[in-house]
């Protein structure tokens, strides 16, 4: 069983090296600490809120409402303190309580009530989006300094959203690998039909998966407000593909099971180093589009290939899984 | 009777324009020309409201239809950013029976079809600011564009004025291939010879106007060129949270080539101190474009006389070097997104965009 884990980490590490390798041949300006600390919080979000993803991915659902909680936590985050450290906190609490809200609808819909994940879930983007029109009527705020301090400002060399990404990181690792709710939350997603058999409580924990998700987009919202100076109210928009793209690179399957949160955050370096090279090395921007859609391929087919054989293999293991 | 009320009101709406004008400055001494004794009904159709700057937009067109008695309704709708509820918005309101509807295309060429049927149904329509397509008097009545040429002719000028010598710049548009940005390139073309290098890729950086997108180019654009001597952008309050990296990596901000708002002339003094090469230069950000609009379209309703102008030239705001037409200004106690190069006063912008 080690071996898969290795393969995902190896894949990934190594077609990083290989981009790192590219970029000082071709863009050595992109590696550059100054580079480097003006994109890496772009890719601690990415992290972030392909976390959040991967666990609901691993239950074998979909996460549409991120680009709405994202984009909520950023307009709570300004709209609600107008620029008062003083109400900062007051304002991320509110921005948690709403994530576990929307976290619990969304999953008591798609574990207790069976409906669809992708549809509830784009329906919560939805009401979610009607939260943040509600509170900024679209408009943009201008960040707290007290959170442009924290999420934007740097601690022992490096950006603090960076040091976020890696705590989150942490965090989900210890939780799925060593904690036995972690261990359990991951045999479910890969079997929920055994899991029920072995007396597991399948839907507490494929409900919490979109909780802790939610928590996720939150956190990543939060901190986007904090570097972004003025965030728009539509920040999450752009996040929801990379979210499932670092998932996938990360060697999560999209079906569901074990979860590799450590690839999956070296896979956000990676994705955002990709278009950083891309920006550095001034190709017009539809080949920027084109080199991502590329690497993304050719990331896919990586897992993909390997998973054919698998599938020839263990046919009989693929035919119970099709009937979930 | 109704004659005699008819006079009072345009009497009352000639103070009310004059007072109006008076107050934000300016020198327009006559009545609204524009303004005919027809009644009418009006539409303003937004194809995306949701931000700072069209929700200014959108109070200036109010404000605008105010001075008109004859307007005797005044409706908006937003698009919503979907072009098809912008097309639904479009239809429904002509069905609605509205007199004269002014449009922000902001879907260009696919609301052509709408606008078309609308104005062959006898409305006056008055797209303005984005080209839909199509021709005055076969499509719409009248298309009141901006000369976002005339932008960039007036950042090329400055340029030349601060930097005479050539140097690098970089530009900063919004999403690939909008026509705003090809248009200004256009613009500083003409003006800049080839002495003045473009380090950006052709035609101009891409940045969707969205500040994380504009922090991620800037970040990689500062670590490939060793000197930016002047940045040019269409959307200087999307720079103000990406200028800091110019610290961070250790260069002080460069002069800066832009259409104003009140965040980023804030910005502008606060930092100006710790960068000494950072000047500013900005045109004004255009949310009056919709005034013209808005006159076109109540003139061609109510049989006033059209205004001269046929196309919106964003006057040259502020300037950090001469000081003139103005100089840099920040209002800290208004909220960052507002506009001070509007004729809508600052107070009033405040109320549009506050909460």
């Amino acid at each position: 069983m080690p071996i898969p884990l290795a393969r995902s980490f190896v894949t990934v590490v190594f077609s990083t090296l290989v981009l790192l390798l590219v970029c000082a041949v071709f863009a050595p300006s992109s590696l550059s600490w100054g580079a480097l600390s003006g994109s890496l919080p772009f890719a601690a979000i990415i992290a972030i809120v392909g976390l959040g993803q991967l666990l609901v991915v691993q239950q074998g659902g979909f996460d549409l409402s991120l680009p709405g909680a994202v984009s909520l936590a950023v307009v709570i985050a300004t709209h609600f303190p107008q620029q008062n450290d003083a109400l900062l906190h007051q304002a991320v609490l509110l921005s948690i309580g709403i994530s576990l809200v929307a976290g619990s609808l969304n999953g008591l819909l798609v574990s207790i009530f069976r409906v669809n994940a992708i549809i509830t879930t784009i329906g919560t983007n939805a009401l979610l989006y009607a939260v943040v029109f509600a509170v900024s009527g679209g408009v943009p705020s201008i960040t707290t300094n007290l959170l442009a301090e924290i999420a934007g400002g740097e601690s022992l060399g490096l950006p603090n959203s960076v040091i976020f990404a890696l705590a989150g990181m942490a965090l989900v690792s210890f939780a799925l690998k060593k904690t036995v709710a972690g261990r359990r939350f991951e045999a479910i997603g890969a079997n929920p039909l055994a899991a029920r058999a072995a007396g597991l409580n399948v839907r507490i924990h494929q409900m919490m998966a979109y909780v802790y998700a939610q928590l996720l987009y939150c956190m990543a919202g939060t901190l986007i407000a904090g570097i972004t100076r003025e965030p728009t109210a539509f920040q999450g928009d752009s996040l929801l593909l990379p979210s499932v793209a670092v998932v996938v690179l990360g060697g999560t399957s999209l079906l569901g099971g074990r979860g590799y949160p450590v690839s999956t955050v070296i896979a956000a370096f990676f994705l955002n180093q990709l278009s950083q090279f891309a920006l550095t090395v001034g190709v017009p921007f539809s080949a920027q589009t084109i080199i991502q859609a590329l690497a993304l391929g050719f990331g896919i087919g990586v897992y993909s290939i390997r998973w054919t054989v698998n599938r020839k293999t263990t046919t009989g293991t693929r035919k119970v899984e099709d009937k979930t | 009777m109704k004659h005699a009320s008819l006079s009072k009101y345009l009497a009352l709406s000639v103070v009310a324009a004059t007072t109006a004008f008076a107050t934000t400055g300016i020198a327009k001494a006559e009545a609204p020309s524009w303004c005919g004794p027809k009644k009418a009904t009006l539409g303003l159709l937004d194809g995306y409201g949701g931000n700072s700057w069209r929700q200014v937009t959108t109070a200036s067109g109010k404000q605008t239809v105010d001075l008109c008695p004859s307007i005797t309704k005044y409706e908006y709708a937003d698009g919503q950013g979907d072009t098809l509820k912008s097309i639904s918005d479009i239809k429904s309101m002509a069905a609605k029976g509205l007199d004269a509807l002014v449009v922000f295309g902001d879907a260009g060429p696919a609301v052509l079809p709408a606008i078309t049927s609308v104005f062959k149904s006898g409305k006056v329509v008055v797209p303005y600011r984005v080209a839909v397509g199509g021709k005055d008097g076969q499509n719409y009545s009248k298309f009141v564009g901006a000369s976002f040429e005339n932008d960039g002719e007036s950042w090329g000028n400055w340029i030349k004025s601060v930097l005479p010598k050539g140097g690098n710049l970089l530009f900063l548009s919004g999403p690939a291939g909008n026509s705003q940005g090809l248009d200004e390139l256009k613009g500083l073309k003409k003006v800049l010879g080839p002495e003045y290098v473009f380090v950006n890729q052709e035609p101009f950086a891409v940045t969707n106007w969205d500040p994380a997108l504009t922090q991620k180019v800037l970040t990689a654009e500062i670590a490939k060129n060793q000197k930016i001597d002047v940045i040019i952008s269409d959307f200087g309050p999307s720079l103000v949270g990406a200028l800091p990296l110019f610290a961070k990596q250790g260069k002080s901000i460069p002069a800066l080539a832009t259409s104003d708002g009140n965040s980023l002339g804030c910005f502008w003094q606060d930092n100006k101190d710790s960068n000494p090469d950072f000047k500013l230069f900005t045109v004004a950000t255009g949310n009056d474009n919709v005034r013209l609009a808005v006159q076109w379209a109540v003139a061609l309703a109510t049989g006033g006389t059209p205004p001269s102008e046929q196309v919106f030239k964003a006057p040259a705001f502020e300037d950090s070097v001469s000081g003139k037409p103005s100089a840099v200004q920040c209002r800290k106690d208004l909220p960052g997104a507002i506009y001070l190069s509007s004729e809508l006063s600052a107070e009033d912008q405040a109320k549009a965009v506050g909460k």
